[in-house]
C-alpha cells in the first residue's frame, strides 16, 4: 500500500507498528488454538475449566487478530473489546493461578500472568490498547 | 536437545538479531533480512526431512506425533507468511515482523525436541 492510499482509506491501524502487533497476535492465535485444541481433544476431563479457558483465550486472540487487521469503526470497537477481555483474562487467571493453585492445576496461556510465554500475554494487551488509543477513529 | 534444535536455535537467533537491528536502524526489509528468514525456513525444512527419515527408519516419538508435526507445520508456515507480508509493506516495521520468525522457530524447535524425546 502506498502512503497516499493509506491516508485515503482512513485505516492506519494495520500498517507500521500495527503490522507487528497483528503479526504477534497472529502467532498467538495460531499457537493457542493449536494448544487448546490438543488439550481438549486428548485430556479434557483432567482439568475442564483450565482447558475451556485455553479455548476462550484462543478465540479472543483470533478475534483480536482479525479485527486489528480490518478497517472501519466497527472493527475498532471489536478490537478494543477483544484486547480488553484479553487484559482482564490474563490479570484474573494470572492472579487465580498464583493465589489458588488448586483451581488451576494445568497451565493455560494466561497462567502466572503468561509466564510460560515470556510474559508476552501480559504485555501484548497493554501495547494493543495503547496502539488502539493512538489510532482511534476520531483522531485519525 | 539434538542437533536440529541447536541448528534452528542458532539460525533463528541470528535472524532475529539481524532483523531487529535493521528495524531499529530504520531500514526497509532488504536482501539480508529476508534471506536470514529464508535461512530459518531452510533449517526447518531440513529438520522436517530429517524427521521424516528418522520416522521411516523406525524411531519412535515419545510424545504425541500430530502435536510434533503441528509445530513443524507452524514453523514452516511462519517464515513464508512473514516474508510475503514484508514484501507487501516495505517499511521498517516489516523487519520487526521478520524478527518474530526466528525467535518463534527457536521456541517451536524446543517444543519439538521435548515431544520427540
Amino acid at each position: 500500500m502506498t502512503s497516499a492510499t493509506r491516508q485515503d482509506s482512513q485505516n492506519t491501524r494495520n500498517t507500521g507498528p500495527g503490522r507487528l502487533l497483528i503479526a504477534v497476535y497472529g502467532v498467538f492465535a495460531l499457537a493457542t488454538t493449536a494448544r487448546a485444541g490438543f488439550q481438549i481433544a486428548t485430556k479434557f476431563h483432567t482439568a475442564p475449566v483450565a482447558y475451556l479457558l485455553s479455548a476462550l483465550a484462543a478465540v479472543v486472540y483470533i478475534v483480536a487478530t482479525v479485527s486489528l487487521a480490518r478497517r472501519g469503526t466497527a472493527s475498532f470497537k471489536v478490537s478494543v473489546a477483544a484486547v480488553s477481555l484479553e487484559l482482564l483474562g490474563v490479570l484474573v487467571v494470572g492472579a487465580l493461578s498464583v493465589f489458588d493453585k488448586q483451581a488451576f492445576p494445568e497451565d493455560t496461556v494466561w497462567s502466572g500472568f503468561g509466564k510460560g510465554y515470556g510474559f508476552v500475554p501480559l504485555i501484548l494487551p497493554l501495547l494493543g490498547l495503547w496502539w488502539l488509543y493512538r489510532r482511534r477513529p476520531s483522531a485519525a | 536437545m539434538d542437533g536440529y534444535f541447536w541448528a534452528t536455535a542458532v539460525v533463528g537467533a541470528i535472524s532475529t538479531v539481524i532483523c531487529l537491528v535493521a528495524g531499529i536502524m530504520g531500514k526497509k526489509p532488504n536482501d539480508v533480512t529476508i534471506l536470514s528468514v529464508g535461512a530459518v525456513f531452510l533449517v526447518v525444512l531440513v529438520y522436517l526431512v530429517g524427521s521424516i527419515i528418522r520416522v521411516i527408519a523406525g524411531e519412535h516419538l515419545r510424545g504425541a506425533a500430530w502435536e510434533f508435526w503441528g509445530y513443524m507445520l507452524t514453523a514452516l508456515v511462519l517464515p513464508l507468511g512473514a516474508v510475503y507480508w514484508s514484501v507487501l509493506e516495505r517499511t521498517r516495521w516489516s523487519n520487526f515482523v521478520l524478527a518474530v520468525v526466528g525467535v518463534t522457530a527457536l521456541v517451536m524447535a524446543a517444543r519439538m525436541n521435548q515431544i520427540w524425546y
